[in-house]
């Protein structure tokens, strides 16, 4: 492992000025799970580490009708907030099953989004909510779309100077339910494919379904074709084997050391079909 | 670049001058000299490393030295009473058979620690899903789970 200086900034002010010091040779670093395993592997090999944990702008989980996620939230605080478990299940459900309670009693919520896996188990039921990335930065701030944000295999828009302030999650109308479901070896490896459902249903009817899947494309992917099936119908046995044959054509997986390509396109339809069901169910 | 961190191990004030790129886990061995705490994967896979920090359990292989200051570390060895008496964890794996080869054990414990600590009656379910972060491959899994199951009862004895 190559050598590193640490910094341990308290105001975002402080950060922009280290990384502007050593733009191009440091990097943020939130809980390191994922950047220290790197490190290591010398897959990067920073100068600098510069630590985001202790910047307060960057903590703290406020509702307000929706919720605003500190980036810094450790994702056990998640896994234990109450409003998360009943008002954005598939975000909950995903949070208990990512990683180890080890892993998840140091990563953050921001980490495990700007890290840009296409396995990300936050992204799917983050995609399906409609979340929304607070991005602060040296040159001042912006909101983008969780869609906008990842941009490949470990890349995102961020421009390495720039950090992710807060992952912003409005709240859902009545009649909401929500689901994510991950298949691994054990669920706390990392996902073979992962997958979210959100429906609002209105008299057996499907008003509105957003649906997205992990570790089957480039980047965590919202299945824009498949959610138009859905909507205005009721969702009935034949239009969940309809949507099964949907998600499998709009998936783009690659084989690799985990599974196969194939395994991952006929199971992202399964899994979607199943995140529909449940969260039909959880709506009532 | 270097660092005098200050920080609680095992219930004692202790300072070390750190280099910025070491990991909880070599302060611990290398500075302390406290060998209770394994490196495993080095990867947050294998769980050998669980420490306590702030009465949490982590994997001090990933966890940044100078993230250590002014925190309250417990490792294996700080689970021992004044007089050298067992934990009830500790207790529980010994008359259980929850050990083989031993590598994992002290990960497993704090784990275990933890994890009571949180729950002090933990169904089989939340057993297993608190130690899904510890790895043993002697596969003594059924033990394991036994051990914990029994020192929840001795914990509550003792605190009832």
């Amino acid at each position: 492992m190559k050598k590193f200086d640490y910094h341990m900034p308290e105001s975002l002010k402080e950060a922009y000025g280290l990384m502007e010091k050593q733009k191009g040779r440091a990097r943020y670093i939130a809980g390191g799970t994922d950047v220290i395993v790197r490190v290591k592997q010398r897959a990067i090999e920073p100068e600098a580490l510069i630590s985001l944990r202790h910047i307060s702008d960057l903590r703290g989980v406020h509702w307000n009708g929706g919720l605003r996620l500190g980036s810094m939230t450790i994702l056990r605080d998640l896994e234990r907030d109450e409003g998360t478990a009943r008002d954005f299940k598939a975000l909950h459900q995903a949070v208990r099953v990512l990683a180890n309670p080890q892993v998840r009693n140091v990563a953050t919520i921001g980490g495990n989004l700007a890290n840009a896996a296409p396995s990300a188990d936050c992204a799917p039921p983050l995609l399906v909510l409609g979340a929304k990335v607070e991005i602060d930065g040296p040159g001042g701030g912006r909101v983008v779309p969780l869609e906008a944000f990842f941009t490949g295999p470990g890349q995102t828009c961020l421009d390495g100077t720039e950090v992710i302030k807060s992952v912003i999650v409005p709240g859902v109308e009545k009649g909401t339910g929500t689901a994510f479901l991950k298949d691994g070896r054990v669920s706390q490896d990392i996902a073979l494919i992962n997958a979210a459902a959100l429906v609002v249903m209105e008299g057996g009817v499907c008003k509105a379904c957003r649906l997205a899947a992990g570790a089957v494309a480039p980047v965590p992917l919202r299945l824009k074709e498949t959610e138009k099936a859905i909507e205005g119908r009721e969702i009935t046995p034949d239009v969940l084997e309809e949507i099964k044959g949907l998600a499998e054509k709009e998936v783009s997986p690659i084989t690799d050391v985990r599974t196969t390509a194939e395994y991952r396109r006929i199971m992202s339809g399964v899994l979607i079909k199943r995140a529909v069901e449940q969260a039909a169910r959880a709506a009532g | 670049m270097k660092k005098l961190i200050t920080f609680t191990l095992n219930g004692y004030e202790v300072s070390a001058e750190v280099e910025s790129h070491r990991m909880l886990l070599e302060v611990l061995r290398d500075t302390f000299d406290f060998k209770g705490t394994k490196p495993g994967c080095g990867q947050g896979e294998c769980g050998a490393c669980t420490v306590l920090v702030d009465d949490v359990n982590v994997d001090s292989c990933l966890y940044p030295a100078f993230e250590i200051e002014g925190k309250s570390v417990t490792t294996i060895e700080g689970l021992i009473d004044e007089g050298n008496k067992l934990h009830p964890v500790q207790e529980s794996f010994v008359a259980h058979g929850g050990i083989q080869c031993g590598f994992c054990s002290p990960g497993m414990i704090m784990s275990a620690t933890a994890l009571l600590r949180e729950n002090p009656s933990p169904s089989d379910g939340e057993i297993k899903a608190g130690i899904s972060g510890n790895l043993c491959r002697c596969t003594g899994y059924v033990q394991i789970v036994e051990s914990i199951r029994d020192a929840a009862e001795r914990l509550q004895e003792n605190a009832g």
